[in-house]
């Protein structure tokens, strides 16, 4: 393989590992947020800002830690006929399903940056009590957008270098 | 286009991609965005984006990732391992004893889990080994286990209870009690089934050897005993909370 095809790979894997880590332990700051609102419900001044934040956090949890899964390759498959292929058949299967996996991903991609930008120019904010801006958690999900993309194209070159019978 | 063909292509091409083999998000995902985008047109773009904000109000998903985390708690702590002991030494003279000890375990593990995977997966990482060992018939076991997993969301606390609930807008505390008594009926059923096969064929399961149910007393079976008393906290720990408030 080209050594900047490998040289990306390494790269994108590593800061993939690195934020889908980090994002392991959003678990945690969501478990806080909500034993704090449980708290100010007993003390009767109940938060506002509580169940937002939680599904703030959430969404951040499950986007920033999915190119991490991409690259763990932990997703849920339907392996009826893929489990009983090689893993060089299942290579050959997925450089060609892959395109499709990033076109949805590019699409999402386009839409989140569009509504990003929009939330930004506008200054939209959600629609309840507490009304928080929306534009730094459309950005969030325009990042894990443009990560996952970027895991997927380093998936193809590896199903390449499994055909051509190399190990990255 | 007519929306019935609309409905069968997009059935259909989902159906042929998810077979490829493909993460079937990318196959289902792939589907929904070129369908948006041929038959709205250029503002199907902002249709995924605007299901991930739809997907974020709808507040039952925080509680998945909790007990997911809860699950991976209890098979690391190996709570399940102590647990199947004592089941092992209690029903082990009874022939198929250690099936039944396995529903008995998943019983357990349902009343401190609301999801079935882990049940499965502890069922599979401990009960699995120790049935194969003693001989017992694989295809009994395997049924064994995954009938006793399929309890985990029925006895209370359940998830997809919970997530009913909030759909359904009727209180958990209730759902959670209706599930007690099918899911222990359900418990009943199959040790009655097992203990029947093995009857008839014991072949099937053969029980604990004479010798070895020598070598342990009464004072190492006692203090096994201590073993079930986590999970029972555990299950009044998070009840009593539901049904001291009332309907929610």
């Amino acid at each position: 393989m080209p050594r900047w095809s490998i040289a990306y790979v390494r790269l994108v894997e590593a800061l993939c590992r690195r934020i889908g880590r980090f994002a392991m332990y959003l678990l945690f700051v969501m478990m806080a947020i909500m034993l704090w609102s449980s708290f100010t419900k007993i003390g009767r001044f109940p938060a506002i800002w509580t169940l937002e934040m939680a599904q703030f956090t959430l969404v951040a949890y499950y986007l920033l830690g999915a190119p991490w899964t991409l690259q763990m390759d932990t997703n849920v498959r339907m392996d009826l006929l893929y489990a009983r292929y090689s893993p060089k058949g299942q290579a050959i299967w997925d450089i060609f399903t892959v395109f499709a996996l990033m076109f949805y991903i590019g699409v999402m991609l386009y839409g989140a940056i569009d509504s990003t930008v929009y939330s930004f120019t506008h200054d939209e904010r959600n629609p309840t009590a507490w009304r928080p801006v929306l534009w730094p958690l459309k950005l969030i999900i325009s990042f894990s957008f443009l990560l996952m993309l970027l895991q997927s194209i380093a998936l193809l070159i590896r199903d390449v270098a499994t055909i051509r019978g190399q190990r990255i | 286009m007519d929306h019935n063909t609309i409905a069968l292509l997009m059935f259909s091409t989902m159906l042929l991609m998810m077979i490829t083999g493909q993460r079937v998000f990318g196959a289902i995902g792939f589907v929904a965005v070129v369908a948006a985008l041929t038959l709205w047109g250029p503002g199907g773009s902002d249709m995924g984006i605007s299901a991930v904000f739809k997907l974020m109000k709808w507040t039952p998903l925080l509680t998945l990732p909790m007990f997911v985390f809860m699950g991976y708690v209890m098979s690391e702590s190996r709570l399940a391992e102590d647990l199947y002991k004592m089941f092992h030494v209690w029903f082990g003279p009874l022939p198929g004893g250690l099936a039944v000890g396995t529903i008995l375990l998943m019983v357990m593990i349902s009343v401190m889990n609301g999801l079935s995977v882990a049940g499965m997966a502890i069922g599979a990482t401990i009960a699995l080994p120790e049935l194969m060992r003693r001989g017992y018939d694989k295809l009994m076991i395997s049924g064994v286990i995954q009938a006793g997993s399929s309890l985990g969301i029925l006895i209370p606390p359940s998830v997809v209870l919970v997530l009913f609930s909030l759909i359904a807008r009727r209180p958990v505390s209730n759902l959670w009690l209706a599930g007690v008594f099918p899911g222990l009926l359900m418990a009943t059923l199959f040790v009655a089934y097992i203990i029947i096969r093995t009857m008839m064929n014991p072949a099937l399961a053969p029980a604990m050897p004479a010798e070895e149910r020598a070598t342990i007393t009464l004072r190492q079976k006692l203090a096994l005993l201590r073993a079930g008393l986590l999970p029972v906290f555990i299950f009044v720990a998070m009840m009593v909370p539901f049904l001291k408030a009332g309907p929610a």
